[in-house]
Formats: structure tokens, C-alpha cells, sequence
């Protein structure tokens, strides 16, 4: 007696317990006899389709489920098919809006049950359908804003191999997407770059920075190459792994073309500075000159004195042809592009005789390093001669009360450095990191562009040098310039 | 009394000394502005013919100084550097520094013309 209450006890224990398991399922649970009546029903189906238990336990499916999703899905038949079969039928989708709430999206499964049963187990996807829907609309526009970005953007396996290239690769590039997919992505560079592009993606693996570099492109429908700025950054996994490498490239034709546009108007604001002491150079040797010319008119004059006057002309126009060269020279000597053996000490000497003629009109003593050999650097000689220009006016604007302006010329095993110094106004302690920015300016509005050390900062990166300032205020300012030797 | 030239232009000094002692009057020449005012103050001058731009003054600090001494020179500016209606200069006229400009490059008669309206 004792073993059967405890059997009862027990049995109900466990349906008690089921019915709690199956009410805390958060999937709806149906179970369904052969005539397509339901048996039981969990409690969340109740909640969800909003019936009660007893308008739903012993009804027939027809009942309980809406028309439109028992004609759409064929339930019905599917139920009786795995009566038929015995095979359960898997996550099929179902689509279903109870009366005043929002459609809901579910999976359903019929799963037969050996005593002539089945049981539908349907799961509430809607939300899952919305974030995989939302996840393929970020996909989808982060694919569009790398196939509409204007630059190169590619992106490689840990070894370099070429998995994704957007439009504006195919365009500058001339070879299609497919074409280049998994072939090595430095193929695509000069032969001389090829081994150091693959040290980029070696290096990739084991870093977490990004790398930048300039190297060329070969564009093969042209059998041509482009200079690109190129900047290489790994791809990390959720464990920091690498797992491939993001490349971005830009085309550096349009920006070489503004830079040369940029220095050459800074240039004239340079040359604008300077015409004030080169008009009073210039006219010192045509005063003497005119003069000796009106000299050698007048009657009965002697040979010495005709001789003489004649010798000074031909010197003051040698003279003024001089200064009118070197000022040509300033102007034009930007277009040529091409990094030649320079040496460094001619540079400084003619920049300084440029601006000689400013630095005297304002009282200005030039102290010149003492005269070595020569210092040989590789460079172009004209945008050299502009960062030194620009160097030298700054200089000579700071001290519109005079002052001495000092050049010195340090060599070391590998690089030269020159120090500019003067004793002007200085530079204030929080604009120091500022005087390399484009457009800034100390100058009164009209009087500068602001674009002079910039300018000079971009040719000296260009030249693979480096360019700081250290000035106090009221205590001068100095410029140093490290180029590396040849 | 001799006439001062001021131009740190050996050949500027070689034009106008020769055509002063054309007529037969003495010159001295100062390159600088200090050695110019070091002669202003131990010479005795009628008239100073001085550059605006010299290498460690400017013209116009001399020709301040000029103007200060008991027998004032009359002093005339010679420069490359400015022109005739330029505001420094008509400032510096009107302000009585100087007593006329000459901009470079000149004629010869018209540093003739200077002299003689000075001596008379």
C-alpha cells in the first residue's frame, strides 16, 4: 500500500514538475492527437496566441490556430504526414499575428510521440529575424561605403593574399575584383618593393599598428605604375589574433600636383617680401650707372676717366644682372622634382644672398658657418633653397628692430643639421607646436599665409628630414633642419 | 665748407663725389651710420647727401641726429629704397629732417640743381 501511494505520489510529483518545466519553456508546446484535436498546451502558446486553457485543450487545431496560417503553412497536412511516416519535420518558419500585437516570427517543429501523438514545438525567432536582418543592412552598408570610398581599400589573409579590392582599386588599378582575389597583393608592385611589401605583411602579423609608406602601383593595362600613400593595418579576431590585413591607398598625383601649387604661391608671397630690398638693390647700380653714362657725354673729358667710367657700368649691370638671376632662379627652380646630388653649403650661401638685401634694409647681420668643402646631401635644390628662404624671412621678420641672424652647419656620422638662430621677438611657449600648421601665422592679416613652415615641413619630410623649432619669448627663436648625408 | 656723402656703395660715393667736385667743392664720405655721424660731429658740413638705407642705421636716425647740431647741415635723401611721395619721405620733409629727396637713379644736373639752390 505504502509502495503504491508512494508510485501516486511520485507520478503526480513528476506531471507537476513537467508541467512547470514546460510552462517555463519559453517556446510554445502543443500536443496534438490523430484527429488533429489538442491534447495539451504549454503556457506560453496560451500567452502568446492570447487563449485560455479551456477554450484550447480538446479543440480542434482549426480552432486554435488562425486560417490564414493553417492555409499558408499546411500544418495540418505536415501533422498528418508525420502520423504517416514517423519522420519528424524541422525548423520550418511560420509567420504568425495574433489579434492586437505585433506579427511574430517562429520556427516550428513536429516531433512524433510514440502513443499516437505528436507535439509542435514552436519558437519565437522575431527578434533574431530582426538583428540578422539589421546585421545584413550593416553589412550591407559598410560594403557600400568601402565600394563608394575614393580611396583603395583592400583587404588580405595573414600571408597578403588578396581577398576583397573596391571599385576604386579596379578603377585606378585597371584589373577586376576577381582578377586579382587571391593572388599576392605585392605582385602588384615595382619588383624593388616587392620584398619590403612583404616584410609589411609579416610584420602585420605580430603588430597592432598601423604601418604608412608610399610606394607604386602597377596599373598593368597601361604597363605604367602610380604612386600611392599606402597605409597597412592588421585585422584582429575577438582573441587579438591577426587574421588578415586592412590596406588603404591614396592617389598621390592629385596631391603631388596641389603641393606643387601650394609651395609655388608660397613662393611668390616670398618673392612679394623680398621686393622691397631687391628694388633697392637693383636701383643702386643703375644710379651709378645712369651716371657714368651722363659723365662719359660731357665734352672734353680724359681717357683714364673714360676708361673708368666705363669699367664701373659694365660692373653695376653685371651687378644687377646678378641679382635679377638669382631671383629667377628662386622663382622658377620648383618645377623640377628630381633629387640630385646637392651641396648644401652652395644652397645656403645663395639663399642668403637672396635675402641679403632684405636682411640690410632692416639693419639685420648675417653670420655665415665658416666656409668647409662642401656638404653633399640628396635633394632638389629649389624646394631646398625655399625651406632655407622661408627659414631666413621668418627670421629676418622677427626682428624688425635688427639683429643678428646666425647659420650653423653641424655633420654628423649620418646627417647634417642646420641651426638657424636669431635674436628676434621669439616664439610663445604655446604656439611652438603650433608654427608647422598650415595657416598659422604671427603676421598681422594680409601680411602672411601662414603656409611658409608648413610648406617647408612638407619638403623636408619629403627630403626624409625632420624639422624642429626652440624659442623663448623675447629671446630669439631657433630653426634646425637634420637632413641625412648622401 | 666740404659736403658729406653717406651711401655704403663705394661706387655711389664715386658718382656723386665726382660730380660735386665738378664745380669744384670739397667731399668726404662715411660707408656707415656711425662713421657718418662720427664725421657730422667733428666736421663742419653744409650739406649731406645720405642713403636711407645704410648697413647698421637708417638714413633717417642720422639725418634725426644731423638735425639736432647747432650749425644744422641741410640733408638730402638719396635712395633706391623709396619713392618721392612715399609717406616717410613727405613725413620726414615736413617734419623738417630733411629738406629734399632724390630718388636713384638720378640725372647728374638734377644733383647740380640740388647744389646750387643749397649754396646760393
Amino acid at each position: 500500500m505504502s509502495e503504491n501511494f508512494f508510485k501516486k505520489q511520485s507520478k503526480s510529483h513528476f506531471e507537476l514538475l513537467y508541467g512547470m518545466l514546460l510552462d517555463a519553456i519559453p517556446s510554445s508546446v502543443l500536443m496534438v492527437d490523430d484527429k488533429l484535436h489538442v491534447v495539451s498546451v504549454n503556457r506560453n502558446f496560451l500567452l502568446k496566441s492570447q487563449r485560455s486553457l479551456a477554450n484550447t485543450v480538446g479543440r480542434p487545431l482549426s480552432e486554435v490556430f488562425p486560417t490564414i496560417i493553417l492555409e499558408n503553412t499546411g500544418i495540418e497536412e505536415r501533422i498528418l504526414k508525420v502520423f504517416r511516416s514517423g519522420a519528424p519535420v524541422n525548423g520550418q518558419k511560420m509567420t504568425y499575428r495574433a489579434p492586437g500585437v505585433p506579427i511574430r516570427i517562429y520556427y516550428y517543429s513536429i516531433l512524433p510521440i510514440p502513443i499516437n501523438r505528436i507535439m509542435l514545438l514552436m519558437e519565437d525567432v522575431t527578434e533574431q529575424v530582426r538583428l540578422s536582418e539589421e546585421v545584413r543592412r550593416i553589412e550591407r552598408h559598410l560594403a557600400s561605403v568601402v565600394e563608394s570610398a575614393s580611396d583603395i581599400v583592400l583587404s588580405t589573409d595573414i600571408e597578403g593574399r588578396i581577398l576583397t579590392w573596391n571599385s576604386a582599386a579596379e578603377k585606378l588599378s585597371g584589373l577586376n575584383s576577381y582578377e586579382v582575389h587571391g593572388q599576392y597583393f605585392f605582385d602588384f608592385c615595382n619588383t624593388n618593393q616587392k620584398q619590403a611589401v612583404r616584410m609589411i605583411f609579416m610584420r602585420m602579423k605580430n603588430s597592432n599598428e598601423s604601418h604608412t609608406t608610399e610606394f607604386h602601383l602597377i596599373t598593368p593595362s597601361n604597363g605604367d605604375s602610380i604612386l600611392i600613400s599606402w597605409v597597412f593595418s592588421p585585422m584582429k579576431d575577438d582573441y587579438g589574433q591577426t587574421v588578415g590585413t586592412v590596406v588603404v591607398g591614396r592617389d598621390l598625383a592629385e596631391r603631388r600636383k596641389l603641393e606643387l601649387q601650394l609651395r609655388q604661391s608660397q613662393k611668390l608671397t616670398a618673392l612679394g617680401v623680398m621686393a622691397g630690398g631687391i628694388a633697392h638693390e637693383i636701383r643702386n647700380p643703375l644710379a651709378v650707372c645712369s651716371s657714368a653714362a651722363q659723365f662719359l657725354l660731357e665734352d672734353g673729358i680724359n681717357p683714364e676717366f673714360h676708361k673708368e667710367c666705363s669699367r664701373k657700368i659694365q660692373a653695376n649691370i653685371q651687378k644687377a644682372s646678378a641679382i635679377i638671376e638669382n631671383l629667377l632662379r628662386f622663382a622658377r627652380s620648383s618645377l623640377d622634382t628630381e633629387m640630385v646630388e646637392v651641396d648644401l653649403l652652395v644652397v645656403l650661401k645663395e639663399t642668403v644672398e637672396l635675402i641679403a638685401n632684405q636682411a640690410k634694409v632692416q639693419k639685420i647681420q648675417i653670420l655665415l658657418p665658416a666656409k668647409k668643402d662642401y656638404i653633399l646631401v640628396p635633394g632638389v635644390r629649389g624646394l631646398l633653397q625655399q625651406v632655407f628662404m622661408n627659414i631666413f624671412l621668418n627670421a629676418i621678420n622677427a626682428m624688425p628692430e635688427g639683429g643678428i641672424m646666425s647659420i650653423m652647419v653641424e655633420t654628423f656620422e649620418d646627417r647634417v643639421t642646420v641651426r638657424i638662430t636669431d635674436t628676434g621677438v621669439g616664439i610663445p611657449a604655446g604656439e611652438l607646436d603650433k608654427i608647422f600648421d598650415p595657416f598659422h601665422t604671427s603676421s598681422p592679416v594680409g601680411q602672411g599665409t601662414g603656409l611658409g613652415l608648413s610648406i617647408c615641413y612638407s619638403i623636408i619630410q619629403q627630403h626624409l628630414g625632420s624639422i624642429q623649432a626652440e624659442s623663448r619669448r623675447g629671446e630669439g627663436a631657433t630653426l634646425i633642419v637634420t637632413l641625412p648625408l648622401l | 665748407m666740404p659736403i658729406l656723402i653717406v651711401d655704403d656703395e663705394p661706387d655711389m660715393c664715386w658718382v656723386i663725389s665726382h660730380i660735386i667736385q665738378s664745380q669744384g667743392l670739397n667731399v668726404v664720405t662715411a660707408y656707415n651710420g656711425k662713421d657718418a655721424c662720427f664725421k657730422l660731429k667733428h666736421g663742419d658740413f653744409s650739406l649731406v647727401f645720405i642713403d636711407a638705407k645704410l648697413p647698421d642705421m637708417d638714413g633717417l636716425e642720422v639725418a634725426r641726429i644731423a638735425s639736432m647740431m647747432r650749425d644744422r647741415p641741410r640733408v638730402i635723401m638719396v635712395s633706391g629704397y623709396h619713392y618721392c611721395d612715399d609717406p616717410v619721405v613727405r613725413h620726414a620733409v615736413s617734419e623738417n629732417i630733411i629738406c629734399g629727396f632724390l630718388a636713384k637713379p638720378f640725372t647728374n644736373t638734377e644733383i647740380l640743381r640740388i647744389l646750387n639752390a643749397q649754396l646760393i
